[in-house]
């Protein structure tokens, strides 16, 4: 780019940037000078999320309760609302699961990629990952979590996982990340370790959810897109999820496998996870 | 009374003067919050606490000093802070999480404009976090160099390259992941001419 190209370019830059809509801006200045009252102070420090975020949370009760009240006056939605799938801390509500044989031992040995279900386009993970907290190597996440860190042996050629995080969520819970060979910018696979007692994750409508097993152990497979609530006392957040995840839970420990691959090829990385050698 | 005779005065501990400085600044706050974290309520939760913060600390700064420069700098570090947390951790780490999709019919309400703003604003997020800062700082906030280089705390030949170099990743980015938005720039750029 030339200094005159740069230029037009610099100009649109500011001029489109202009043309943002941004939320309205709330009233800052009267919840600051509320928290600034002597008499109020010793409340608010006393708790560890107030403002916007205990205001999320009080709607975010509200319109579950209201919710939850409506779809009860309906006998058929009734039965539904209670019924839920429960492994480890992950709950999943929606669609009756659809059992699913577990894979047979012929599945090819090497990683294919669903191509039916495509994920839509995103912006590359890699910057938001690179600015995360608590990346290590695996020797020094299995000294801080108090639960075994296991690897898939399956497929010989995974090798070690790229980046391995550990963070405080009410738990340890340990993170590793694959990156794609092929496209180092693109997330391959990724399995999260969630000890007993920390985040509860609830899964709304799956696009697809099927029992399998993991080892003999109860196991989920969820296809998104649906939305994902993750809470843990005041902290409270939805998302929308698109992906394919395996769930299954071992002793005290939820694990969750997020990956592009198909149902199959999950349970047999699941499968083959062995302790750090 | 000034800007600069306010903070004399809220220095002292006198919080009705804090009052107008944060209604004339909170705008600017909130909208750099929401720039780099995306979601209304993180950005209010960081407005705030940038005000708050500012008021625990207002005996280290200079009054004779303009304050927006100050605050933005704080918002920038709680909002660089909230981006590592473990909730927003576990979110970026699903491979591929969006925002609810708009319905169809408020697609159609959007302006063109705001179309292209927003979808610049995407590709701006493809970038890192200091060339983000340093793009959300210079044009969508409109700040000066000056200004932004007090900000982030370099000098204004930094800002000047970095602003270089963030351009020239935005503009590829663009190119290979917003080719409608490219579109529209050269419809832009042949009316402009």
């Amino acid at each position: 780019m030339n200094e005159l190209q740069q230029e037009l370019f610099e100009k649109q830059v500011l001029s489109i940037s202009m043309g943002l809509e941004y939320p309205r801006t709330p009233d800052i200045a009267g919840s600051v000078m509320t928290r600034l009252r002597p008499s109020t102070r010793t409340r608010f420090i006393s708790r560890p999320f107030g403002g916007a975020q205990g205001r999320r949370l009080a709607w975010s009760l509200t319109i579950i309760l209201v919710l939850f009240s409506s779809l009860m006056l309906i006998p058929s939605a009734r039965a539904a609302i209670i019924e839920f799938i429960q492994i480890g801390v992950v709950r999943i509500f929606g669609p009756e699961p659809t059992p699913v044989a577990p894979p047979n031992q012929e599945a090819p040995s090497t990683l294919t990629p669903v191509t039916a279900t495509p994920g839509p386009t995103l912006p590359s993970l890699i910057p938001l990952l690179e600015d995360l907290a608590g990346e290590m190597n695996l020797e020094e996440a299995q000294q801080t979590v108090n639960y075994p860190i296991l690897l898939p042996s399956y497929p010989s050629d995974l090798g070690q996982p790229d980046h391995i995080f550990v963070q405080e969520a009410e738990g340890k819970m340990a993170i590793l990340v694959w990156l794609d060979a092929q496209e180092p910018e693109r997330v391959m696979m990724s399995l999260h370790f969630i000890p007993e007692g920390s985040w509860a994750i609830d899964k709304m409508n799956p696009t697809l959810v099927q029992e399998t097993s993991v080892n003999g152990q109860p196991a989920i497979w969820t296809v998104g897109p649906y939305p994902v609530r993750l809470h843990n006392g005041d902290i409270d957040f939805t998302r929308l999820i698109d992906g394919h995840v395996l769930i299954w839970a071992e002793g005290t420990v939820t694990y969750r496998l997020e990956t592009d691959l198909s149902l199959e090829e999950a349970i047999r990385i699941a499968e083959s996870l062995e302790p750090i050698r | 009374m000034d800007e600069p005779t306010l903070i004399r005065h809220a220095t002292n501990g006198d919080a009705t003067a804090w009052e107008p400085l944060v209604l004339a600044h909170q705008e600017a706050v909130f909208r750099l919050s929401y720039l780099l974290l995306g979601d209304p309520d993180d950005a209010e939760d960081v407005a705030q606490e940038t005000f708050l913060r500012a008021w625990n600390h207002l005996k280290r700064f200079d009054p004779a000093r303009p304050l927006r420069p100050w605050l933005l700098s704080i918002a920038s570090n709680l909002a660089s802070n909230r981006r590592r947390s473990a909730g927003r951790y576990l979110a970026a780490l699903t491979r591929a999480f969006r925002n609810e999709p708009l319905s169809s019919a408020s697609v159609e309400e959007k302006s063109s404009q705001h179309m292209q703003a927003s979808d610049l604003w995407k590709a701006v997020q493809s970038l890192n976090v200091p060339d983000q800062q340093v793009v959300y700082l210079r044009y969508f906030l409109d700040l000066s160099v000056a200004e932004t280089a007090e900000v982030l705390q370099v000098a204004e030949g930094t800002v000047k390259s970095r602003l270089s170099r963030a351009l020239e990743r935005l503009r590829g980015i663009i190119q290979q992941d917003f080719p409608v938005f490219g579109d529209r720039r050269e419809e832009h750029e042949g009316r402009d001419a």
